[in-house]
């Protein structure tokens, strides 16, 4: 056993040590009737060649980018991260550590994910931001629950272009409590403002995407305002890449930001780990989920980072805790700090650059195609909807036979786009690989007379 | 050498936007090939950011330096030992992340169609259905992406159970040696939280349990072997009392660590339970996650685990073998965005098939001995509570220390000085100045025996010389922290000036 130390000899010396003639004398505790008859029913061992082995046929199993033309999105993007991220989240004293209870021994990673903190606010222009939460999901699920600790009102109104993976969540977190969720309708696949401010009176959070599932910016400014208006707190769930572009959160009267940020140097990794991230205004801090890493000093004086805000958590506060989490994404976030800095002012703005401009090299190009509608009007960022002649599966599976996958099929979670697809586009697209997305795509058009 | 003195040598790491100047990248993308565009003729004027983001501009080896002067402050598991109680601080083998980096894994978009992602499902099916072999339940969902999300989903399944049958019920009953989370997440998944006390040696008081269940008990959340590092020995009687109002027994599996191979919890009585793959299956803990915590059920409970399921269909009739199953009408529903924490799986998928039956009944079974010969070499020096032998973790007292005027937190920071962890301090919080150690299997008896003697410096430290351990720590890159100040002056993100 390559994990064990303690050899036979060594076992026989601690239990003489410890007075017990045989390992079943430390185990008296445990009724004999509750004890496990013969070996579990697991394989294995494997030696490490051999797992190895087994792994790369795993894992060979798999189509991935570079096998095939992903563009595939729809909240989870296959970016390029730079070589250094790697190099730093594979460091021992990083990924080997525990949450940094100690803090004295555990300042890498409190100043870290402070300077994530830091970036987090800088991109959402709020006050404070926490350590990270599991992903955009379940973020959205907890802040919902902030906000309406918030406004201590009941109804939850969440737009219908946000993401679908979010609004399943969210309805999981809040089956247990007494808040009522309503959708609110889209028009032109952007939440439809006059349907939401009907609902608005005495909601208690109204949850928006921007840019929504789709891609599309939503009218942010007429939501923002009306939605201040009535008094309910705004959830926006933000895409960290356009932040380099658009205009943040806080300025069209979010109270609270929350999103995914897996697209800034995290692997898409069969959809986890992912990277949740929470911001709002100091005056919200208290009511905040999860970690979050203040700055300090020690009694000489010197900086030092330390967990603050404790008595909000779960090990202090027990039921009363604003959240069950314990832990955060610390690696991940770790990954994406690293990124970022990498990336730094102009390289954000320039990879938010690059993908525009190709979303929109594509959808030009989809749409000069005879058979493709733009399924919607209106500026978008990353992805879009087109519109095929047919069901959308079949082109899917024709495509994916020449090594292109066109973007997801949007029937799959909206009844009335079957032959809608939802396409992605990073910046490791090249110009080829657009242009064979639209050759490909005519070709079967073409060849079904469509 | 005074603390100061020696600390006088580090050197505080400044932030990433101290050490940024203008106009250095640290990356650089290929040349855009398609027309440019111009953001407020796309996007339109009230949509675009006045100013970019405050990003921190520097070159890659500036970047790398300062990440590696931090990660060079952290104390890990690969550096030294971690007897940290209730976190399973186990060696993360090599392999491991190794396999988990293969391109097949990191660069699969979940979108993927099954047909092109059989080996991640192949993956995570098997995964489930080893967890299922070591615990004895008979289905396990992968989905949720940490401990307390497991709890939670647990707690979720619990309600939808009681509902199913015509009232969600109203309390669930924890024990107050139970981790905070436990009573967090219940209260989440809408119940009451009702403790109950542990009686003299530490387990659950069955004769108070008997008294307080009735029918609006919807489950027990009991962890075994609990915080105390003692194995709930009446458990039988604990399943009876509770099954027999209706409610369901929840195991936390927070020290699975202990019973692997020895003792099944699906074949004593419970119900369901969650799995800590970053404590009992050696993922690592990563500073603070990504962690990962399966919840297992009994068939009657199936039903109503999270969306979707990786099924299987050996017959492949529909030409793949392993598929995502939506189609369950009873589910609570989704807990994560996606299906989990994919890599940790991957992870802990590696360490199982590595250690085989024998070399997991073989860990868990040295995690009880190390556990065993630190509790019986310590006793003399340090108060301890609950005489019986351990199971994988025990708890000492500093009482003893106290009468000095020296703390367990003191102790806790005195150990930092010596190059080791500390463990976990003031809980479980039914023992006061609680030091909660916990060695797992991963040490050595030579690194136990160094642990021993240090505690034993520090016991001494503590009658002759007490200044001395409650200034501790005054070799570690910073003292003790001001943590009033942190929280009234709160600064959480960098600011210039």
């Amino acid at each position: 056993m390559p994990y064990v130390p303690n050899t036979d000899e060594d076992r026989r010396e601690m239990l003489r040590e410890i007075g017990a003639k045989s390992f079943d004398d430390l185990i008296v505790g445990i009724p004999r009737e509750l004890r496990t008859e013969g070996d579990l029913d697991v394989p294995g061992p494997l030696s490490e060649l051999e797992l190895t082995r087994h792994m790369q046929h795993l894992a060979a199993m798999n189509r991935v980018p570079d096998d095939v033309v992903s563009f595939l999105g729809g909240g989870i993007y296959d970016h390029a991260t730079a070589a250094a991220v790697g190099h730093i989240t594979g460091l021992p004293h990083f990924y080997t550590a525990y949450t940094p209870y100690q803090a004295e021994v555990s300042q890498g990673t409190l100043q870290a994910i402070y300077e994530f903190q830091s970036l987090i606010t800088r991109l959402t222009g709020f006050d404070v931001a926490n350590a990270s939460l599991y992903d955009g999901a379940t973020a959205g699920a907890e802040a919902v629950l902030m906000a309406t600790a918030i406004s201590r009102r009941k109804r939850v109104l969440v737009s219908s272009t946000a993401n679908p993976a979010l609004r399943s969540v969210l309805r999981t977190y809040l089956m247990a409590t007494d808040l009522e969720l309503v959708e609110i309708p889209m028009d032109s696949g952007v939440t439809d403002v006059a349907a939401l401010e009907a609902k608005l009176e005495n909601a208690g959070a109204v949850l928006i995407q921007h840019p929504n599932f789709f891609g599309l910016l939503e009218p942010v400014d007429r939501i923002g305002g009306i939605v201040r208006e009535s008094g309910a707190p705004l959830v926006a769930s933000v895409d960290p890449v356009s932040l380099a572009l658009l205009k943040p959160p806080s300025e069209y009267g979010a109270t609270i930001a929350i999103g995914e940020a897996q697209s800034l140097g995290v692997a898409v990794a069969f959809g986890g780990p992912l990277l949740g991230f929470i911001a709002a205004g100091r005056k919200h801090a208290r009511r905040m989920p999860g970690r979050i890493i203040g700055a300090t000093s020690d009694a000489e004086g010197r900086r030092g980072y330390v967990m603050t805000l404790q008595t909000r958590e779960q090990h202090i506060r027990r039921e009363k805790a604003t959240s069950n989490i314990c832990t955060n994404q610390g690696l991940v976030a770790l990954a994406a700090t690293v990124q970022m800095s990498l990336l730094g002012r102009a390289g954000l703005s320039e990879l938010a650059l690059q993908v525009a401009a190709k979303t929109r090299y594509a959808a030009e190009q989809l749409s000069l195609v005879r058979g493709i509608k733009l399924k919607f009007g209106g500026a978008f960022f990353r992805e879009f909807v087109i519109e095929l002649p047919f069901e959308a599966g079949t082109a899917k599976e024709a495509l994916s036979e020449v090594g292109i996958w066109p973007g997801i099929k949007c029937g799959c979670y909206y009844d009335d786009m079957p032959n809608c697809l939802l396409v992605s586009v990073t910046e490791r697209h090249s110009r080829e690989d657009i242009d064979s997305l639209v050759s490909g795509l005519e070709a079967i058009i073409v060849s079904r007379g469509a | 050498m005074s603390g100061a003195a020696e600390r006088q040598k580090t050197v505080v790491e400044p932030t990433i936007f101290e050490l940024s100047s203008p106009g250095r990248r640290g990356y650089r993308f290929p040349p855009l090939d398609v027309p440019p565009i111009d953001p407020v003729e796309v996007f339109g004027e009230n949509q675009v950011r006045s100013v970019e983001p405050d990003f921190p501009e520097l070159t890659e080896p500036e970047v790398v330096r300062h990440f590696t002067r931090l990660a060079e402050m952290n104390h890990h598991v690969d550096r030294g030992f971690y007897p940290l109680g209730s976190c399973t601080m186990k060696y993360n083998p090599k392999v491991n992340e190794d396999v988990a980096q293969l391109p097949g894994f990191t660069r699969l978009h979940p979108e993927a169609d099954a047909t092109d992602s059989q080996g991640a499902l192949a993956l995570m099916h098997d995964l489930a259905k080893h967890l299922a072999a070591i615990s004895g339940m008979d289905q396990v969902s992968l989905q949720p992406p940490a401990g307390a999300s497991g709890e939670l989903t647990g707690m979720l399944i619990v309600r939808a159970y009681h509902t199913d049958k015509g009232n969600p019920r109203s309390k669930v009953i924890v024990p107050d040696s139970a981790h905070g989370t436990n009573p967090a997440s219940l209260t989440l998944a809408g119940y009451e939280a009702v403790e109950i006390k542990s009686d003299s040696s530490g387990r659950v008081d069955v004769d108070e349990l008997r008294r307080i269940v009735d029918s609006e008990t919807a489950a027990i959340m009991i962890t075994n072997p609990n915080t105390l590092g003692v194995f709930e020995s009446r458990i039988s009687e604990i399943i009876e009392i509770v099954h027999g109002v209706g409610g369901l027994v929840y195991m936390d599996g927070a020290n699975l660590n202990a019973l692997m191979g020895i003792v099944r919890p699906g074949d004593i009585g419970f119900d369901l339970m969650h799995f800590n793959l970053h404590k009992t299956f050696s993922s690592p803990h990563g500073g603070g996650g990504p962690g990962s915590g399966p919840v297992g059920v009994t068939n009657r409970l199936a039903d109503y685990l999270p969306y979707p399921v990786i099924a299987r269909d050996e017959a492949r009739s529909r030409g793949i073998e392993y598929y995502l199953d939506y189609e369950r009408p009873k589910s609570i529903g989704k807990v994560h965005g996606v299906y989990g924490n994919f890599l940790v799986m991957v992870k802990a998928y590696s360490y199982i098939l590595t250690l085989g039956p024998a070399g997991l009944r073989r860990a868990a079974e040295n995690a009880l001995l190390n556990a065993n010969y630190l509790q019986h070499k310590l006793e003399g020096h340090y108060e301890l509570p609950y005489k019986d032998y351990c199971q994988h973790e025990f708890v000492l007292s500093a009482s003893r220390q106290k009468e000095h005027g020296v703390k367990a937190l003191d102790v806790a920071k005195r150990l930092l000085d010596f190059g080791v962890h500390a463990p976990t301090v003031y809980f479980p919080l039914i023992v006061s100045e609680a030091l909660m150690i916990e060695p797992t299997e991963s040490e050595s008896k030579r690194s136990l025996d160094h642990f021993i003697s240090v505690m034993i410096d520090i016991a001494r430290e503590s009658e002759f010389t007490p200044e001395v351990v409650k200034g501790a720590p005054s070799r570690t890159p910073v003292g003790r922290l001001d943590e009033v100040r942190a929280s009234k002056d709160l600064d959480v993100s960098w600011r210039r000036g």
